[in-house]
């Protein structure tokens, strides 16, 4: 069980990168993912990645990643996995095929495993007695990405580099109540991403 | 290019230690400076290079845990105190055992005059807060000489440990107390004291006759109830102190010599 994350994890890109040689010969099928991310920080794993779907007007995007803290780089390896929507409204065409979405907005919710952490307060506590979750962290983000539209196989892709500016809830109510010595960018912190769509 | 996941790693790698908190990755991750790490140990050598005098003075907070404006505000008080050698922190330096939230109380208690050290509270056990209090301050259960006073730092947690019997460590406090030689002034500190519900029932009466039972122990220190309290609750002639949170903007401040203390209520 321990192993399960580890093996998600590893699987996902192998799953995906299968799924795109099928539609080669075939229509593209309601489930297939649109395209993959890979994700640096964030507070999601030094490391995440993982599929996503796009949405028909190509402004809301929504990704399972599956990510790893490696212990070397963190003191400790930790697993999670986070489903994360992302809303870009505007997309501004430059030269040469490229473009950026100069705005995004967007909330996730991660979960990381390890039996130090859990979800529900274990019953030798009184009720409330800690009243957030351990495992799971819901966050949110603004950021923006540059684009390129790409012609692969004779087919359209894209490649994207995002970065976001996120926070996490606990990190949230640490700041809002201590408005005198904590300051925004101590709450703040940067990601970097690439998106390949297909 | 057969390298290049490791090249690409090897850089972020270095990006990493560039951009010290700029990226994070995970809110259970436990990334430290090194100015960040041991800090107990390094604290008790600072302390214990101070000269002695005749009286040693110390302030006893805690529970800083989310009140960061409060326990900045602690500083300018404390500083304004007269000859403190050192700040004892009663526990609950972290509210939800975040990495983030102890870098934060260090941030501020490192401007202190003097050196601070730390007993481990409930909320720095939860989630990875362990591995997190180890790295940043060291063991949780340690302790220290200086002047006529030994100090003795352990873990009272007994909740977070399920009631198991071992926390505390009984057999730990008793051969820590045993060792003094010099019979200088035995003081206990921890965060959850004895006659507290988070407290084991099963090791009450054990700890408390441990000091009891020791003609050096005089009074003991804790946190966790976050308010001022202070009595021989046993009425076995140990004086048992509480201090208030930071929150509620107080502390005590001790001042001991050879066979004596003094403890004063201090609100800011």
């Amino acid at each position: 069980m321990k192993k399960l994350p580890l093996l998600l994890f590893l699987l996902a890109p192998f799953f995906a990168t299968a799924q795109i040689k099928d539609r080669l010969d075939s229509e593209r099928k309601w489930f297939m993912p649109d395209h993959l991310k890979l994700q640096f920080a964030g507070n999601i794993g030094f490391l995440s990645g993982g599929p996503g779907y796009i949405s028909n007007n190509k402004t809301l995007e929504t990704d399972l990643l599956f990510g790893f803290l490696p212990q070397k780089f963190g003191g400790d390896g930790l697993f999670s996995t986070t489903l994360k929507t992302t809303y870009s409204p505007w997309s501004i065409p430059l030269k040469n095929s490229y473009y950026i979405k100069p705005f995004s907005i967007g909330f996730y919710l991660s979960y990381t495993f390890g039996k130090q952490f859990d979800t529900k307060l274990p019953s030798h506590y009184p009720v409330g007695y800690y009243w957030w979750a351990t495992s799971f962290r819901p966050g949110a983000y603004i950021g923006g990405k540059l684009g390129k539209d790409l012609v692969v196989n004779k087919r359209q892709r894209s490649l994207e580099m995002y970065y976001e500016l996120g926070t996490y809830d606990l990190l949230l109510i640490s700041y809002v109540q201590n408005t005198g010595y904590l300051r925004p960018s101590d709450i703040v912190n940067l990601a970097i991403g690439l998106r390949y769509g297909f | 290019m057969k390298n290049f996941p490791k090249a690409l790693l090897l850089a972020l790698g270095m990006t990493l230690t560039a951009c010290e908190g700029v990226f994070q990755y995970n809110p259970n991750q436990v990334i430290f400076k090194d100015s960040e790490t041991n800090l107990n140990q390094k604290n008790i050598e600072r302390i214990q290079a101070i000269p002695l005098k005749d009286t040693v003075r110390f302030i006893l907070m805690g529970d800083t845990q989310r009140w960061y404006d409060e326990t900045d505000a602690f500083i300018e008080s404390a500083n304004n105190q007269k000859d403190v050698a050192f700040v004892l922190h009663a526990g609950d330096i972290s509210d939800f055992g975040l990495s983030q939230e102890f870098k934060w109380v260090n941030e501020i208690l490192v401007k202190l005059k003097c050196p601070y050290l730390t007993v481990i509270g409930n909320h720095d056990l939860v989630a990875n807060g362990p591995a997190a209090y180890r790295k940043i301050y060291g063991p949780m259960d340690y302790s220290f000489e200086y002047g006529h006073n030994k100090f003795i730092f352990i873990n009272t947690n007994s909740r977070e440990y399920v009631f198991n019997g071992e926390v505390p460590n009984l057999n730990w406090l008793q051969s820590q107390l045993a060792d003094n030689r010099d019979n200088k002034n035995a003081i206990v500190v921890a965060h959850i004291p004895p006659f507290d519900g988070d407290f084991d029932p099963k090791l009450q009466d054990g700890y408390a006759g441990l000091l009891a039972n020791d003609p050096n122990v005089k009074f003991s220190l804790y946190g966790h109830q976050h308010t001022f309290r202070d009595g021989d609750f046993y009425e076995d002639g140990v004086h048992y102190y509480l201090t208030t949170s930071t929150g509620e903007r107080g502390y005590w401040l001790f001042t001991t010599w050879k066979g004596g203390y003094k403890a004063e209520k201090i609100e800011y």
